[in-house]
């Protein structure tokens, strides 16, 4: 039990930090919870990579220390550090600040707790813990428009997540177990596997917001703060993609699983450019970005215990993401939600504006970016595994998300229009444009030293 | 031993940094540097030139691991289809930066790009590292984007969005360089291994064929996926045209001889009937939609679509032969048409752009006569179209010979795209007619001839014209060293 305990630091490191900062907030000081919580989340990252080349199980199989679960720690802490920073440049001043921090750090942690699942309880309590969080966050500003948003997340939380529950009973009357590790028993119950495997996927799918599952999430993140866009973009759905694999390495190939994430993957990515195609609303138009996103993720996984690339692919991949993605949210909060407050942006801000340009073409996988390294590990998996049309599809949709991509970088270099009203040049905001300068540096790294990773990873 | 192919390569990059970290330095200062960094390249090209290439495989190879977990690595080295296109590229970029000295809007962006984009080009030309190969294509696709976005003319947003889109296809290379890799026994992404053990056979190697054609097809490019290349040419400035026309065109057709031919042999000779028949399209239509223009720069444009579509023919003839011999005469005679093509194309760009600079339009009814108001500039015109259209003594002369040469061997009815150079020969008499012979009209009468910088940048490409022209021996022989050991 104590050799456990020891394996699970990081979690505890998280966790008390969370209860510091709450106390912090409770006496009214919240610059002392933000020094809390960063502190924290940065000790927990740092006492993770001891973890690294560990591959066990703790409290009889249920909590997972591997590969997986040890680098969700590693990207999503300090993604959550990135996010944190930036909600101090949004929310910074404003009444019940310090909640904020604690509830992104408890959300943080349900996405790990999803991330390490080694049973299907555990997943419940990664979708709860990392859900409650989400609803409080959205609806902060308390104004109509976030908390419609929050409702409408809620009530979708609980619809999926009552479907999700129902399922798995499913698997536990068919295994006769809630681990993971036991699904292998459901090899000659193809039916129930099947029920417990879709319920599955419209639990962890409505949290990485899968298409058909993703409706709240553009209106979730429009009327949340920007940054709190940005942070569940990107922690949580990582989490419960990471989670989907941690399922399915265990799943039996007699339910054809692949075949169902495949479709799956497909309407995200297709569904998801094609929607963003028609945005002018830059939070809602990178909201469905994210959402054909996630849908890339699913090539790495339809090739889990294929495709020795599988997970190394789906790992790099959620890296570049993470960086990429709130890089480019960092800078729509420098900048501002309509596509015209982009305007001209490139030649007035040249520094942030090229480090948008390279944000985009990241997330369209031109190399030599983070986003091309991850995609080409994920087309290799996908390939690897038997799935060459996936993968033609997902390079097609490629072509797809750079008509999306330009749309905001096009605006970026016209000059305005004469007789349109002017467009207050953007306030500095020194946080932000440390969170964008360090994106930009994983999302150029991660292109060049994809080597360091992978060679963790083996 | 100096590892002059990287220096090479990366020299321009270091140039760019080095712009970069100068953002106040005035306009002047800035071009130097892009001359003097372009020049250095040249210089370096020139060294690896002296080097030379061999008869067994690559040369000049330099190594550095990567991504060993992948099996992809830093791999680059020459050989003689790659390295007379090192050569020219590197020429043609420090022309064109002599040329764009005068660009006053944003120098310190425009210098950047071109230095980006000159290293991509060369990257594209000495990997041999297929992840490697793709990163550089990419990265020069990026760039002139930019570079046609930020200094094009009229309708510029359209023409740079259609140029990326359209490039965009090339994402079905990435797929056959997976479907390669994963073909490799060990997997790997080394370019040679590929060469020399072809990886794929059978349908997957005819579908990854297929997807390469694709790709480079439109890069190079092949009716009916040219659309793209009149609008992104018309609305390029001057240097832009020149390095999309004579640096980045090529990466199409030798894209076609390194990836399509070298390492899916098998495939492209079944497929080279139909390949056959595309360039022998390209070249007609691209002649005759050629004639068909008013606009001088599209005119340029789209005899770029016939001279490309020369190569193509030549390539597809490669493959079709079975005699080693017809064989190597005819990539003798494609690479040293990418060759031609390039100086040649490159003068005639900056001739245009050079008579837009004084006259603001390029609409051939317009001028007359202007060989007596500016005889420098009409008679390089002169020599740079005859040229064009193949007269011997010229630069396209022995290429195209030595393509329609190997055409009569194996396939000779396709040697009626000899009609191609009828055509050219029309389209180039009657433009020169309209625009530089008669009587001078009255408003060019103040026209003033080329400026020093200007006969810097046009100098070097006309002495080459007439250079390769009269002794192509200094150029076949690098090439024919490959050529003629390529077995497939």
């Amino acid at each position: 039990m104590a050799a456990d305990l020891a394996l699970l630091i990081p979690e505890i490191i998280v966790l008390l930090t969370i209860v510091f900062a709450l106390v912090a907030e409770m006496l009214r000081l919240p610059r002392i919870a933000l020094g809390v919580t960063l502190l924290g989340l940065l000790l927990a990252t740092g006492m993770t990579l001891p973890l690294l080349g560990v591959d066990t199980s703790i409290f009889g199989g249920t909590y997972r220390i591997d590969t997986l679960s040890t680098w969700a720690k590693l990207i999503l802490l300090p993604a959550t550090v990135l996010s944190i920073l930036l909600a101090r440049a949004e929310l910074g001043g404003s009444d019940r600040e310090g909640t904020v921090y604690v509830l992104v750090t408890l959300v943080t942690l349900g996405s790990l707790v999803l991330a390490s699942a080694g049973d299907t309880m555990l997943l419940v309590l990664g979708i709860l813990l990392s859900g409650l969080g989400s609803f409080a966050l959205v609806a902060y500003p308390r104004d109509d428009a976030a908390t419609e948003a929050a409702m409408k997340f809620f009530v979708f939380a609980s619809v999926t997540g009552a479907v999700m529950i129902f399922g798995l009973s499913y698997w536990f009357g068919g295994s006769g177990s809630t681990l993971l590790s036991d699904l292998a028993r459901l090899e000659t119950k193809p039916v129930v596997a099947a029920v417990g495997l879709i319920a599955v996927i419209v639990g962890l799918g409505y949290k990485a917001s899968l298409v058909p599952f993703h409706f709240w999430a553009p209106d979730a993140y429009e009327g949340a703060p920007v940054s709190i866009a940005a942070y569940m973009s990107v922690v949580p759905k990582i989490g419960a993609i990471l989670a989907l694999a941690q399922v399915v390495r265990d799943l039996p190939m007699s339910t054809d699983w692949p075949l169902v994430i495949a479709a799956v993957s497909v309407l995200t990515m297709t569904y998801g450019y094609l929607a963003a195609l028609v945005q002018s609303n830059v939070v809602r138009l990178l909201a469905y970005s994210s959402v054909a996103q996630a849908g890339y993720f699913l090539l790495g996984i339809v090739a889990v215990g294929a495709s020795p690339l599988a997970f190394e692919s789906i790992i790099v991949f959620a890296a570049a993401y993470a960086a990429m993605n709130l890089g480019a949210f960092a800078v729509v909060m420098a900048t501002g939600r309509t596509l015209d407050t982009f305007s001209d942006i490139g030649r007035k801000k040249v520094a942030m504006g090229v480090a948008m340009v390279i944000f985009l073409l990241s997330l369209a996988g031109i190399p030599p970016l983070a986003g091309f390294v991850g995609k080409f590990l994920l087309f290799g998996a996908s390939i690897d595994a038997g799935f060459t049309w996936l993968t033609v599809v997902a390079i097609l949709n490629s072509v797809l998300s750079l008509a999306v991509y330009l749309r905001i970088v096009v605006p970026m270099y016209r000059p305005r229009d004469d007789d349109a009203p002017p467009v207050p040049a953007p306030a500095p905001m020194p946080w932000v444009r440390l969170v964008w300068v360090i994106a930009l540096i994983f999302t150029l790294g991660i292109g060049l030293a994809a080597q360091a990773m992978l060679g963790q990873l083996n | 031993v100096l590892p002059m192919v990287s220096i090479t390569l990366f020299l321009p990059l270091l140039g760019a940094l080095l712009v970069m970290t100068l953002r106040k330095a005035p306009a002047q200062v800035v071009h130097a540097i892009g001359i003097v960094t372009s020049g250095l390249t040249l210089v370096g090209a020139l060294w690896m030139w002296s080097r030379g290439v061999n008869e067994t495989g690559f040369a000049q190879l330099e190594e550095l691991d990567w991504m060993p977990a992948i099996g992809a690595a830093y791999r680059v080295g020459v050989d003689g289809i790659s390295l007379p296109l090192v050569l020219l590229s590197a020429l043609l970029f420090f022309v064109s930066f002599i040329y764009s000295a005068k660009v006053r809007e944003r120098p310190h962006a425009y210098v950047v790009l071109m230095l980006l984009l000159e290293t991509a080009a060369i990257g594209t030309f000495t990997a041999l590292d297929a992840i490697l190969f793709y990163v550089f294509f990419e990265v020069s696709l990026v760039s002139m984007y930019f570079m046609i976005a930020g200094w094009g003319h009229e309708d510029r947003q359209r023409a740079a969005l259609m140029f990326f889109i359209y490039t965009l296809l090339g994402l079905p290379l990435l797929l056959a360089i997976l479907g390669l890799y994963l073909g490799s026994e060990p997997h790997t992404f080394d370019m040679r291994v590929w060469i020399d053990n072809p990886p794929l056979e059978g349908t997957a190697a005819m579908l990854a064929l297929v997807a390469m054609l694709f790709t480079f097809a439109v890069k190079t490019p092949v009716f009916p996926f040219h659309t793209w290349l009149p609008a992104a040419h018309v609305q390029a400035p001057a240097a832009g045209s020149v390095i999309l026309a004579g640096v980045m065109l090529k990466f199409g057709t030798y894209g076609l001889v390194r990836f399509a031919l070298q390492m899916t042999p098998d495939a492209f000779r079944e497929a080279g009937i139909v390949v056959l028949v595309f360039g022998v399209i390209a070249a007609l239509y691209g002649a005759f939609a050629a004639l068909a223009q008013t606009d001088l720069k599209r005119l340029i444009a789209l005899t770029s679509v016939n001279h490309m579509g020369y190569v193509i023919v030549g390539i597809a003839i490669a493959a079709l032969a079975l005699d080693p011999e017809v064989r190597a005469i005819a990539l003798d005679g494609s690479v040293l048409q990418m060759v031609s093509h390039g100086l040649v194309t490159g003068a005639l760009f900056f001739l245009v752009g050079m008579l837009q600079d004084r006259a603001h339009t390029r609409e051939m009814d317009q001028f007359g006569g202007l060989l007596k108001v500016v005889p420098v500039l009409g008679w390089s015109f002169v020599l740079a179209a005859f040229a064009s259209l193949g007269l011997p003594g010229l630069a396209h002369f022995p290429a195209e010979f030595q393509i329609f040469l190997a055409t009569l061997r194996v396939e000779p009815v396709a040697v009626i795209v000899i009609l191609g150079i009828v055509i050219t020969a029309g389209l180039y008499l009657r433009a020169i007619g309209k625009v530089f012979l008669g009587e001078p009209r009255e408003q060019w009468t103040g026209m003033s001839d080329l400026n020093t910088r200007e006969i810097l940048a046009l100098a070097p490409l006309l002495i080459l014209i007439i250079v390769v022209g009269i002794a192509p021996a200094l150029v076949l022989d690098t090439i024919h060293k490959t050529t003629a050991m390529l077995q497939f």
